[in-house]
């Protein structure tokens, strides 16, 4: 049984998110920029009288599959390293995978993550 | 088998010698298969041997003898032909001819073999049967052959419409077969094809060149070069072969040399670098075993370690054989553009317009808009034209012919020390780094004549370095220049940085920025220490030397040490935190510099590749600078004055400490108290706060009561876990216990614990003071706690203060919201009177409006009133739109009493 843990966090929280999951022992995960809509909207800056708007807020988007009984652990840890207690901390997603297979080897199931 | 095949689609066997030939094979089937699989056999072996030698490293003419073989193994199919000789009795002669890389006898190890079978007048029927009796015998063994069968007509027709078909003819080689066929065909294609459309053949190559370098020179063509379409790749080397074909009677590469179009030593320097990719080419045909020409990841480790790459210090073996192989690539491609600009391709538009002239004497214009000195001895004489042909170059737009590079090259021993620091040379160098770019680039010429390096020498430890990793695609010396050129670029308004082109145009010293461009990562030559520091140091000896300025030297070693910072601290700081741009001020502390290290910062993340510069990091490095460019331009926060007066706070305060463990729990808070708190209180008043934040542990708030130095006041310092509406609420509690309020900070630390100092009258009845400090805590545990209503309390008190009696000049109440001076906080100031429950209404209406205090200031002078505050909404936005300011306008002044 697996999970998928899908954390939108701030881009500064990178390192210390990452720092927390590896203390668990978590060493794979997957990591993009993404664009945020969101309640923190993006707003308009001014310089020289010219308008810079910006419609989004930068995020960073941290995928990983685990088993599912180490999801509510995972979860924890992201919340508690991305937390900084503002508006625009993030969600964190967990969702249910039918299944993973290793490239390689051919394994799959909790083998595979 | 296949033999077979055909044969039995012959005709019916008759009389007569066709039929003698069909019952010959029927009768004895062993007779034509055996010969041409045996050949083909043979030829697969003396292809293994070939390879096999190559791979040892002992067949440097691998692709001559590989092309040979192919060769051997034709002429002996047409001399062993069944169908051939009954095609020539018929009067359909007929050759093969060799195409493309064939015919160039350039047959890598999984090449396709191209191949033509030339006859004079019309394609016979037989024809078929040719190809699947020599043909066939290939594709058994696994080789991929490709093959047209063409009559000459049909050759020039489709040669005439189609480029296509007209290059591999350009390399066409006549193997076997008639060999007049062969040479009427090239003459006819110079005499009908190309003669007309020489111009335009010129045009269409150069072209393909273009939109080839387009689609193959991406940045990720830099990390994984496909080593045939890339720039610099084989393609380039094979037009430079066919824009000579048009023109000359080239017949092998050597012919370049001979026909003048290259020195000997261009041409073996030439021909050195494509020796070298073609054994890589070889190398990756045989470890993918087909035919390929993307060096990918993998292959490039497997290739460097059986061209026995070493490491050396801080360069991995695959890097070393990368950097190489783009040095490789260089020349040719810089070969190939010069041939083309020689060949008057790209210029033939600009040999009607006459050459531009250089005033500069000992500097001439030549053929083609290039320039030259006039000759050697006027180097010799001059050695100053050294730089000053290549600012020339700059301002003319004209690149430098290959004899002046050549010169160049061989008076580089004049460029000594004391010319590297001659002031006119020093500044002509300068003006070449702040000239626009051509479509072709000054500083690149000077790299590879070799010029840059004997003017820098310190340019000599990052020459072709290069970074192996999915993030760096340039090699370092590369970068440096690219990063020149992208300030050009963007300065110009080129690509999409509208706020940059502003910037940079607001520079103060455009020639600082381009030094630090040029050289900021000049520090990776040495992996071992931090290249930004080990650059900055660099550099500062190198512009001394130069003869800049003391503050200039000063300036663009600051860029260097710098020129991560910015990017750095957007992407791994929060910089909706004020604190971040304040600490970022104070490590930048002038404007200018930040603009500059602002441009910087962008130009050298476009110029590392796509995955350092996109969208997502355009924008927080840009919300970064404009804050913090914000808090420069202001002063208050991040001035020197600003910044010596924090030091002095911080030695008393974290002085006071007993112990060491003390001494680190002071600096830690240090780092919790925001930028105003540290700015506007004392050292004295930030130790008293320390016990005072101690005590509040869990709670909701505590305080501390303490007469004024005269006695008449009192200053209660309230530490309080912050919340919205908490200043509205002590104001309220304070009103309610007839408490005058004359004056308040308010402070919001950066643990979201807030830190305000009220300072006020006595409670009227001084007797019983303690007991009515009591009750008055007693309340704000209340409101807090949500068990005392204060709108309902404070009524009665309130209603007297409906109505407001100004003494003097009557004003109106005014309120001003300012979204300028802070990038983090709204400006709400309150222009009215004094009265009992002014601060109250006020923060009451604020907190209606959905707004958080941070920080306010509040003074009473005789009866009139400032109040500023610094407030967000519970989003921690701004309040900027006009709507939402009109709203807390209207809702403030709403509160306020009537004047009469």
């Amino acid at each position: 049984m697996l999970k998928k843990v899908e954390a939108i966090i701030k881009p500064f929280k990178l390192d210390d998110v990452k720092e927390a999951l590896n203390g668990i022992g978590i060493q794979g995960m997957t990591v993009s920029e993404v664009k945020g809509y969101g309640r923190q909207k993006g707003h308009k800056e001014v310089y020289r009288g010219a308008e810079y708007v910006v419609d989004f807020i930068p995020k960073i988007k941290i995928e990983i599959v685990v088993a599912a009984d180490q999801a509510e652990q995972v979860v924890a840890k992201i919340r508690d390293a991305a937390y900084t207690g503002k508006i625009g901390d993030g969600k964190i997603f967990v969702l249910p995978v039918e299944q993973a297979v290793r490239v390689r080897t051919g394994e799959t199931g909790t083998d595979a993550v | 088998m296949h033999c077979y095949q055909a044969l039995s689609a012959l005709p019916q066997a008759g009389p007569g010698r066709l039929g003698a030939t069909r019952r010959m094979i029927t009768e004895h089937p062993g007779t034509l298969l055996s010969i041409h699989e045996t050949s083909s056999r043979r030829l697969r072996e003396r292809i293994a041997e070939l390879t096999r030698r190559f791979l040892r490293g002992k067949q440097p003419d691998f692709m001559k003898q590989h092309s040979r073989a192919l060769d051997d193994y034709f002429e002996a199919a047409f001399e062993s032909s069944r169908i051939g000789p009954r095609m020539q009795i018929n009067k359909n002669p007929y050759a093969i001819i060799a195409l493309g890389g064939y015919g160039r006898e350039e047959q890598s190890i999984h090449s396709d073999v191209d191949l033509l079978f030339l006859f004079a007048k019309r394609v016979p029927t037989d024809a078929e049967n040719l190809i699947r009796e020599m043909i066939y015998p290939l594709w058994d063994i696994g080789m991929d052959v490709g093959y047209a069968t063409r009559s000459v007509k049909e050759c020039l027709t489709l040669a005439a419409s189609d480029l296509n078909i007209l290059t591999p003819l350009l390399d066409a080689r006549f193997i076997c077969g008639m060999s007049m066929l062969f040479s009427d065909l090239m003459s006819q294609l110079r005499d009908k094809v190309i003669r007309k459309r020489r111009d335009r053949l010129v045009d269409q190559l150069l072209a393909a060149t273009r939109s080839r370098h387009a689609q193959y020179g991406d940045s990720a063509y830099l990390l994984e070069p496909n080593l045939k379409e890339g720039q610099g790749g084989l393609r380039d080397y094979h037009t430079m072969l066919w824009t000579a074909r048009l023109d000359t009677d080239l017949r092998q590469p050597r012919d370049l040399e001979y026909l003048g179009l290259l020195s000997h030593a261009e041409y073996q320097q030439l021909w050195d670098a494509l020796g070298f990719i073609w054994s890589a080419r070889n190398h990756l045909h045989h470890i993918c075993g087909r035919k390929c020409d993307r060096l990918h990841f993998e292959t490039q480790i497997r290739i460097a370690e059986t061209l026995k790459y070493r490491a050396e210090v801080g360069q991995q073996p695959v890097e070393r054989f990368l950097g190489e192989l783009h040095g490789r690539m260089e020349e040719v491609k810089r070969r190939h553009l010069l041939l083309q600009h020689e060949l008057g391709v790209e210029s033939r538009g600009r040999r009607r317009r006459p050459a531009p002239k250089s005033p500069v004497e000992g500097i001439e214009s030549v053929s083609w808009g290039m320039l030259n000195f006039t000759g050697p001895e006027a180097v010799l004489k001059r050695p100053e034209l050294l730089i000053r042909i290549f600012e020339e170059s700059a301002l003319l737009k004209a690149p430098l012919s290959p004899e002046a590079k050549r010169l160049v090259g061989e008076f580089l021993y004049l460029v000594d020390a004391g010319y590297r620091s001659t002031p006119e040379i020093v500044r002509a160098f300068e003006r070449i780094l702040k000239a626009p770019d051509a479509d072709f680039s000054v500083l690149d010429d000077m790299h590879t004549t070799g010029f840059l390096e004997a003017f820098i020498p310190e340019f000599r430890s990052i020459s072709n370095r290069i970074q192996y990793d999915e993030y760096h695609l340039y090699p370092v010396d590369k970068h440096l220049l690219r990063t020149v050129q992208t300030i050009k670029q963007l300065a110009g308004g080129e690509g999409s940085e509208p706020l940059f082109t502003r910037v940079y145009q607001e520079l103060k010293s455009k020639v600082l920025l381009a030094w630090a461009a040029l050289l900021h990562d000049v520090g990776k030559g040495d992996p071992r220490e931090d290249h930004a520091e080990h650059g900055a140091e660099i550099v500062r000896r190198l512009l001394a030397e130069k003869g800049l300025t003391a503050a200039e030297v000063d300036t663009v070693a600051f860029l260097v040490r710098e020129h991560l910072y910015l990017i750095k601290t957007a992407t791994r700081r929060d910089i909706h935190d004020e604190e971040t741009a304040v600490a970022c001020a104070r490590r930048i502390m002038d404007p200018d510099r930040l603009k500059m290290l602002y441009v910087l910062t962008v130009a050298d993340s476009v110029a590392t590749g796509p995955a350092a510069w996109n969208d997502w990091t355009a924008h927080l490095l840009r919300e970064l600078f404009m804050k913090v460019l914000n808090i420069l331009e202001r002063g208050e926060l991040a001035s020197e004055e600003a910044v010596a007066v924090l030091e002095r706070k911080r030695t008393a305060v974290l002085g006071a400490a007993a112990t060491d463990a003390e001494r680190g729990e002071l600096g830690r808070l240090f780092e919790v108290f925001s930028p105003r708190y540290l700015l506007s209180v004392p050292a004295e008043g930030i130790l008293a706060h320390i016990p005072l934040y101690r005590r509040l542990g869990a709670g909701e708030f505590v305080w501390d009561i303490r007469p004024s130095a005269e006695g008449a006041t009192r200053t209660v310092t309230i530490c309080a876990k912050d919340r919205p509406g908490l200043i509205a609420s002590m104001a309220g509690v304070f009103t309610l216990n007839n408490i005058n309020i004359l004056g308040v900070q308010v402070f919001t630390w950066r643990n979201r614990v807030a830190l305000d100092v009220f300072e006020v009258t006595p409670p009227p009845d001084t007797i019983f003071e303690a007991e009515k400090w009591q009750r008055a805590a007693d309340n704000l545990q209340a409101v807090l706690a949500g068990a005392l209503e204060l709108a309902e309390a404070l009524r009665p008190r309130l209603e007297a203060s409906r109505v407001v009696r100004p003494k003097g000049v009557k004003r109106a109440h005014r309120v001003r919201v300012d979204n300028t001076i802070s990038s983090f906080f709204t400006i709400v100031e309150v222009f009215t009177y004094d009265f009992p429950g002014l601060l109250y209404l006020v923060a009451d209406a604020l907190y209606r409006c959905g707004l958080d205090i941070s920080v306010a200031k509040i003074a009473t002078k005789v009866d009139q009133v400032v109040d500023v505050f610094y407030v967000r909404d519970i989003n921690g936005q701004k309040v900027d739109t006009a709507e939402r300011v009109s709203a807390v306008k209207e809702a403030v002044l709403a509160r306020l009493p009537r004047l009469e």
